[in-house]
């Protein structure tokens, strides 16, 4: 197995198969959680696959490797959005300023996550682009199930009103 | 993992998350560096044989990063005296079509030398240090140059631009603004 490779023997190649069939998808969902920069979603993949090699001898089937890796992710973004500051899933709803409201015509579905509060971001897309339940979300973030719905209630009203402003009656 | 909460989204809406890209290529340069960390933490073996080996190797490929470089300090003396169209039309001697290969190969060659000439850089030998340096201002006047020669190309392409502002900021400036020492190569 590809894994057992880099883990036991240190294979440059085995890790570069297993890079090359992972990578897209990390980078991909690393890029949306952190709202579009490619700078943060190379240093986050980067800073995965580093935490990944460290610890690539507990796993045994692809699957769960995915699953794992993505986990890895996750936890990189968030641990971003702390350092810099930015707003983060503990923010009261009403705390939450709307992103700019100007351009709405030019804003598709992935500018508009882009802008969305990084709190609101993570929860739509593990719910409405990765297919998590609110279970999932919640042991994943550490909050409520309760908290977790009532973000991507949120999150979504926000999307709305960037996507369809005059659509949405407040 | 099934989403419980489907019933607040529209149709539409479901159908617009469901066409998000699931994939994005970060491109080859980031599959080098990562390589290249985990390398450098021990995470990955050396891919280039034991050390006894990796010494001439060493010694080769500096010299070809030396040989790669004075090429194109010659070719890019040549090249500075035509426009980027007649240079590339008497460089292929054909189409615009091998031009853009060309430039292609050259890419992945100047890409395939640099990554070789890096991992040298992990030997940590003092006695190659100038020659390592030599590679490495090599590499940076060639890049300068190549974006040089990409903004002509593409006057209003804003990437293009922003990278030859970055790059020819720290290329010109002297010892005492971020680190970056004066250059000795004269390009294009």
């Amino acid at each position: 197995m590809l894994a057992d490779r880099v883990w036991r023997e240190r294979d440059e190649e085995a890790f570069r198969v297993l890079y090359r069939r992972h990578t897209p998808a990390l980078y991909q969902f690393a890029l949306r959680l952190v709202g579009g920069n490619t700078f943060d979603a190379e240093d986050v993949v980067q800073q995965a696959w580093i935490h990944a090699a460290e610890g690539l001898g507990a796993f045994r089937w692809e699957s769960a490797f995915s699953t794992w890796l993505h986990g890895i992710v996750l936890n990189l973004c968030r641990a971003l959005f702390r350092r810099a500051d930015r707003r983060w899933i503990e923010l009261k709803e009403d705390s939450v300023a709307l992103a700019p409201r100007q351009n709405h015509d030019q804003l598709d579905l992935e500018a508009a996550l882009a802008t969305l509060p990084p709190g609101y971001r993570t929860v739509v897309i593990l719910h409405d682009v990765e297919g998590f339940t609110h279970e999932q979300i919640a042991a994943r973030l550490e909050i409520s199930a309760n908290t977790s719905k009532s973000q991507l209630s949120r999150g979504r009203q926000v999307l709305r009103s960037l996507l369809r402003p005059e659509a949405v009656s407040r | 993992m099934h989403n419980d909460d489907r019933s607040e989204s529209s149709e539409l809406e479901r159908a617009a998350f469901a066409a998000l890209p699931r994939e994005r290529d970060p491109g080859p340069a980031l599959e080098e560096r990562i390589v290249r960390a985990l390398s450098k933490r021990g995470l990955l073996a050396p891919g280039n044989g034991p050390r006894w080996i990796r010494r001439p190797l060493l010694a080769i490929g500096v010299a070809a990063s030396v040989a790669v470089f004075a090429l194109g300090v010659a070719v890019g003396q040549w090249l500075g005296t035509r426009t980027v169209t007649e240079s590339m039309a008497v460089a292929q001697e054909r189409t615009a079509m091998q031009a853009a290969a060309a430039v292609q190969r050259a890419g992945s060659a100047y890409v395939t030398a640099l990554a070789a000439l890096t991992a040298f850089t992990e030997l940590g030998d003092s006695a190659d240090a100038s020659s390592l340096a030599q590679g490495r201002e090599a590499a940076l006047a060639a890049l300068t140059a190549a974006v040089r020669e990409l903004v002509v190309l593409a006057p209003d392409d804003p990437l293009a631009l922003s990278i030859q502002e970055l790059i020819e900021r720290r290329w010109v400036s002297g010892p005492e603004t971020d680190g970056i020492e004066v250059r000795n190569v004269v390009w294009f």
